[in-house]
């Protein structure tokens, strides 16, 4: 997994997406591990554009899917679906169209932060974004996740640090 | 961070206030004192510890998987 790099290429092409999941929780200050990097996008054709251009070069292909199968990730085929799966040559990469517990891109971007990740601003998905998203999804691991996001928050309000 | 605010961080770590999330997470089994290694750390920082970290667990399960 490259996180710099794919947050590079979304930057480059200036997608609108925000990072959610382990890799955001990670980013926070949580000691968790994912293979995967996960990201809530913007739907317009004109974003969809972008995210097609920006992924281009990284060779994405479905996950899990038979290797013969056809696929194409590009902007008609991300306007036509919502979720995706990807294989990349920066790993796994997946693009949501909602968040469980916040709703569509506009709700998750409201609910995000700026970080500064290598001299790219990236919107990250905030602790008590993550929290309300963890609990509104509700599998085991999601509500796993819970008391660490919760002592975070209060971690980083009591001392100020991000 | 300074060594202050890192004094701060430890402190509270060790300390959780009763009733805290704090407490509670270390009651859930959380080890608190990753967070200092992870706050630490610049974002940046943070964002290529994960990627030497699943980098680092993709070519163990590729072993794995040979050796199955």
């Amino acid at each position: 997994m490259d996180l710099e790099s794919a947050l590079r290429a979304l930057y480059d092409e200036k997608v609108e997406a925000v990072l959610i999941g382990g890799a955001a929780m990670a980013l926070l200050g949580c000691s968790l591990n994912t293979k995967d990097i996960d990201f809530c996008y913007q739907r317009s054709k004109q974003n969809a554009e972008r995210l097609a251009r920006a992924m281009a070069p990284h060779h994405p292909r479905l996950r899990n899917a038979p290797s013969g199968l056809p696929f194409r990730f590009d902007a008609e085929t991300i306007h036509g679906g919502l979720d995706f799966t990807l294989t990349t040559d920066l790993g796994d990469v997946d693009f949501l169209a909602e968040v469980a517990g916040l709703g569509f891109y506009d709700a998750v971007q409201r609910a995000s932060v700026t970080m500064n990740i290598n001299g790219i601003d990236c919107q990250v998905l905030s602790v008590a974004g993550l929290i309300k998203a963890k609990k509104a999804a509700g599998r085991p691991r999601d509500l796993y996740a819970i008391p660490e996001l919760e002592a975070l928050e209060e971690l980083r309000k009591k001392t100020g640090l991000d | 961070m300074t060594s202050v605010e890192r004094d701060a961080l430890v402190d509270l770590i060790n300390n959780p206030p009763r009733g805290s999330k704090l407490a509670a997470a270390r009651d859930f089994g959380i080890d608190l004192s990753l967070f200092v290694s992870s706050l630490e750390l610049t974002p940046t920082e943070r964002a290529r510890r994960l990627s030497a970290a699943a980098s680092f667990f993709d070519s163990v399960r590729v072993i794995v998987r040979k050796s199955r």
